[in-house]
């Protein structure tokens, strides 16, 4: 109410504008460390193990004040979803802004997910296992592309400029993606079950060079 | 002596030569002076673009081109052994809009080009707001036609395998409403009597039952002495396959089969002047193409009983396009009648277009003749592709040995304007001739 | 008694098409008592072309039909002889259809020399490139009410305010998407599966280009009936510089994502939207529009 007020005086638009991002950036963080803390607990304990009130001693909130955030482990699910397709989407979409060429933009690529499967494991662990394992938990409020919206969109426009520009081959775009994105999510998997040999990142190049020879224009 | 005449509002101009003698037309030179060198521009294009292109021809019977463009790819489609399905009720809708494309010709050329020059060469000039009635007249026929095709001029809603339209019976009825109020304004303005009647008409006396414009333009016709001149082959050639038009040719009333392959084109005869027109022959002689052609090979009662008593003469000529307009007006509404909306507007082809290689050839009846579109496909794109249009048969420009259709017509007219009025009574389309 | 502006209307590169369509207006009577036609290829007029072709009249109003090639004769004398002269009478300049406006279907017919009038498809160069009396009626053809409006707002006096493109924003700033009678297919992406169904949206595989073009079409229905895109074919974008385009039937895709978006759209923008809405199945709109099994 207090910033409602200071709001509501003569200030600058950009004043204005500045503080009432702070006052919704400071409940969106809010929901942000709660995602956090749910997706380490899922890591660790499992997704259907975990329960609300588990996650809201975590995080050290009253289970009814919780509520106020996420009103069912349902809406948890998706908006932990939306919030990792985001993540990686902002990542995409500052190396599709770059100006590098197609070949350097695929090792790019392949690089920011390898790291972020390497510092925020739990984030690719719960695309994999989680989301797309349980589907029956997604289909009401997850159909079809809905919640990684973010992530494939970016991905799309990477593909139309590739294809645009000559590099890439034009095809059906799921071809493409089940290409691109199954062999990344598969070696994130195997990594996950501690199967490869060398680091994640030791992948790097290699796989790199395998994506560009499959998908670029003969 | 030789007198030059600039042809003008013949859907472009003319340039024609006359040389007289003993103060009569001896012979006459045609030039048409443009080209738009519309193969060329087909040429490496995709198949499916020439139904976007060849409309573009002409702005007064695209919708013809369309048609022929259609028939040329499917017949490519036959030529490799799968040969498309198109059903009924696309054939019906194809044959409908195409007829309407001829209604609003004929009644443009009549209102705007004819009547007023038949006034003109007679002392009697006619209001403008008569030519007006031939604009209103044919925008009737356009509405109906527009009801399946989206719009007049410039369609492409004729595709290989069918039409792109999926029409309910809302739509059947407004076209039939538009088709019902043009044939009234044709009894009332044109005919004064109905159209049942006018079509059934077997002799020349039944003609006396009608009043309206026809009546005024018959007895110009005959006071101008049209009946004594514009005579030509007496040859006639429709090659277009349609429920209104079976292909045939009719040589000193005897009828025999055509053949695509015995038709030919050849350079044009000129003196001085360069002409982008090509002369077309069948068998290597002269045709006339058009609705004279097509009633005397249907054997139109009415205009048989004419041409009894003045041959192929202009007046015949001019009776015959405008017969015509009733003929074809009955036509679409039988066709209206018989569609089965049930039937799928649309099939498509089992083999894809890109994987197309292939000659083939689709010819239909325009409104001023047979229109032959052949193309060579190669994977789907157009290796080459060549048209010919009816104007090319009847302005044939040939030497004073064997002159063309229309030159013939002209040869013994009085006047330049007796002789330009045999000319425009072939209905002369200078874009589709030199295209 | 009034004199009536003088209206001169001259051909090019030309099929003919927009003087028929116009044929098509219903008030030509208004047409021809509000306007004198010293030359029209088909409606009557007080000159020959042979006369008009002698430079010796003056217009108020010049109509040029289909391209501009200045080699081109007519009645003996050549184009660029006949604009010069009677674009520095007229108080305005009516470059009527897409081959006028900007080279159209017959720039390719000699594509070195011929250009609109003002436009060489979108690049501004032509014998009225620049000029102030210069107006654009874009469309192959145009259709008969834009003409009509254009003349009808010049006999009254108003002003007629033109886009960057010289086309009067009253009949241009309307896309061909509007209007049309599938628009809730292209809301919820159902795509037409084939031609020749009522069912739909165009744009995903059959090449319309409606959603891209400026123009009236679906709100001024063509001969007051119809339209392309209500009878299932899809729009070519006939009133755009780059008309015609290639291949005009599908929707060029890169990798299954169309090259081109709706206009002003991001494909940022468009895709996030595209893809969401893909998501669902509307049953409704996957059904036929009209059963005949209840």
């Amino acid at each position: 109410m207090y910033i409602r007020m200071v709001i509501d005086l003569e200030l600058s638009v950009e004043m204005k504008n500045k503080l009432e991002k702070s006052v919704t950036t400071k409940k969106e963080d809010r929901k942000t460390s709660i995602m956090q803390t749910a997706l380490k607990l899922f890591s660790s304990e499992g997704f259907y193990s975990t329960t609300m009130p588990a996650i809201a001693k975590k995080v050290g909130m009253s289970v009814g004040n919780f509520y106020n955030y996420f009103s069912s482990k349902d809406e948890l699910a998706k908006e932990i979803m939306l919030y990792i397709s985001s993540v990686l989407g902002e990542q995409l979409r500052e190396i599709n802004m770059s100006d590098k060429s197609v070949r350097e933009k695929i090792d790019m690529i392949v690089k920011m997910y390898f790291l972020i499967a390497q510092e925020r494991p739990e984030l690719i662990e719960y695309f994999l296992r989680i989301f797309l394992s349980n589907r029956e938990v997604f289909t009401k409020a997850c159909t079809g592309m809905v919640c990684v919206s973010d992530f494939v969109t970016e991905l799309m426009l990477f593909f139309d400029d590739g294809v645009q520009k000559g590099v890439l081959k034009d095809q059906d775009f799921f071809s493409a993606l089940g290409l691109f994105m199954g062999y990344l999510g598969g070696m994130v998997f195997l990594n996950g079950e501690e199967v490869l040999p060398q680091p994640l990142c030791d992948y790097e190049s290699a796989i790199a060079e395998n994506i560009y020879n499959a998908l670029r224009k003969q | 002596m030789t007198i030059r005449k600039w042809i003008e509002q013949i859907e472009g101009e003319a340039s024609v030569r006359f040389e007289f003698e003993n103060n009569r037309i001896s012979f006459a030179t045609i030039a048409f002076p443009h080209t738009r060198g519309m193969e060329a521009i087909l040429q490496s294009k995709p198949a499916m673009d020439a139904l976007v292109i060849t409309p573009r021809v002409c702005g007064i019977c695209g919708h013809s081109h369309l048609f022929s463009a259609v028939r040329a790819i499917e017949s490519v489609y036959t030529n490799c052994g799968t040969p498309l399905e198109i059903s009924q009720k696309a054939e019906i809708i194809r044959e409908l809009t195409l007829t309407l494309e001829l209604i609003q010709n004929h009644l443009k050329w009549l209102y705007m080009v004819i009547y007023p020059e038949l006034s003109h060469l007679l002392h009697h000039p006619i209001a403008d707001s008569c030519r007006l009635k031939g604009a209103y007249a044919a925008s009737l026929a356009t509405k109906a036609l527009a009801i399946f095709a989206g719009q007049w001029p410039h369609s492409s809603y004729m595709i290989p395998g069918g039409v792109t339209c999926d029409p309910t019976h809302v739509d059947v009825i407004r076209a039939e409403g538009f088709l019902d109020e043009l044939i009234r304004w044709f009894e009332k303005e044109l005919i004064g009597i109905t159209l049942d009647e006018y079509i059934c008409f077997s002799s020349k006396k039944s003609f006396l039952k009608v009043s309206g414009d026809m009546e005024k333009i018959e007895n110009m016709l005959k006071k101008a002495n049209m009946h004594e001149q514009g005579f030509s082959y007496d040859r006639y050639i429709a090659m277009g396959e349609h429920k209104f038009s079976k292909p045939s040719k009719l040589v000193h009333r005897r009828m025999a089969k055509v053949h695509s392959k015995l038709v030919s084109v050849e350079e044009a005869y000129s003196i001085d002047e360069k002409t982008y027109a090509k002369n077309a022959l069948y068998h290597n002689e002269y045709f006339e193409t058009g609705p004279l052609a097509r009633t005397m090979i249907e054997g139109v009662p009415f205009i048989k009983q004419i041409y009894k008593n003045y041959r192929d003469s202009t007046y015949t000529r001019v009776m015959a396009r405008s017969y015509e307009v009733a003929l074809l007006l009955e036509h679409s509404k039988k066709l209206l009648q018989s569609i089965n909306l049930n039937e799928p507007s649309y099939i498509q082809p089992l083999k894809k277009i890109a994987t197309l290689s292939g000659e083939g050839i689709g010819i239909v009846e325009a409104p001023r003749g047979s229109l032959i579109h052949s193309v060579i496909l190669k994977n789907g794109i157009i290796e080459q592709y060549k048209l010919i249009t009816p104007t090319q048969w009847n302005l044939s420009c040939g030497s004073p040995q064997i002159p063309g259709p229309a030159q013939k017509a002209m040869i013994g007219a009085d006047s330049i304007e007796t002789a330009t009025f045999t000319f425009r009574a072939f209905d002369v389309c200078s874009v589709c001739t030199t295209h | 008694m009034k004199s009536r502006p003088k209206l001169l209307w001259l051909q090019g590169v030309t099929c003919n098409g927009n003087t028929h369509s116009f044929l098509n207006y219903p008030y030509l009577s208004y047409i021809l008592e509000t306007f004198e036609f010293l030359y029209h290829p088909l409606l009557p007029a007080t000159y020959t072309l042979q006369e008009i072709a002698s430079c010796t009249q003056s217009c108020d109003i010049l109509i040029f039909e289909g391209a501009y090639d200045p080699r081109m004769m007519r009645a003996g004398t050549c184009m660029e002889t006949l604009l010069q002269y009677y674009g520095s009478t007229a108080n305005t300049i009516i470059a009527l259809g897409s081959c006028a406006s900007f080279g159209g279907m017959f720039k390719q017919s000699d594509p070195e020399y011929i250009t609109g009038l003002g436009f060489d498809r979108d690049i501004s160069k032509g014998p009225f490139a620049q000029s102030s009396k210069l107006i654009n009626l874009s469309g192959c053809p145009i259709h008969p009410e834009w003409l009509g409006y254009t003349l009808r707002m010049i006999a009254a006096n108003k002003v007629i305010l033109l886009d960057e493109m010289n086309r009067p924003q009253e009949l241009y700033s309307y896309l061909a998407h509007h209007g049309c009678t599938r628009n809730e297919y292209f809301e919820w992406k159902v795509d037409a599966e084939n031609f020749g169904r009522k069912e739909g949206c165009l744009f995903y595989k059959q090449g319309c280009r409606g959603p891209m073009t400026h123009a009236s079409c679906n709100k001024i229905l063509w001969n007051d009936v119809s339209s392309k895109t209500r009878v299932g074919s899809p729009c070519f974008g006939c009133t755009e510089p780059d008309f015609p385009r290639v291949n005009m039937f599908e929707t060029k895709t890169n990798m299954s994502i169309p090259q081109d978006v709706p206009l002003g759209i991001s494909k940022r923008s468009y895709l996030t939207l595209t893809g969401i809405a893909k998501s669902f199945h509307i049953p409704r709109l996957e059904k036929r529009l009209i059963d005949d099994n209840t």
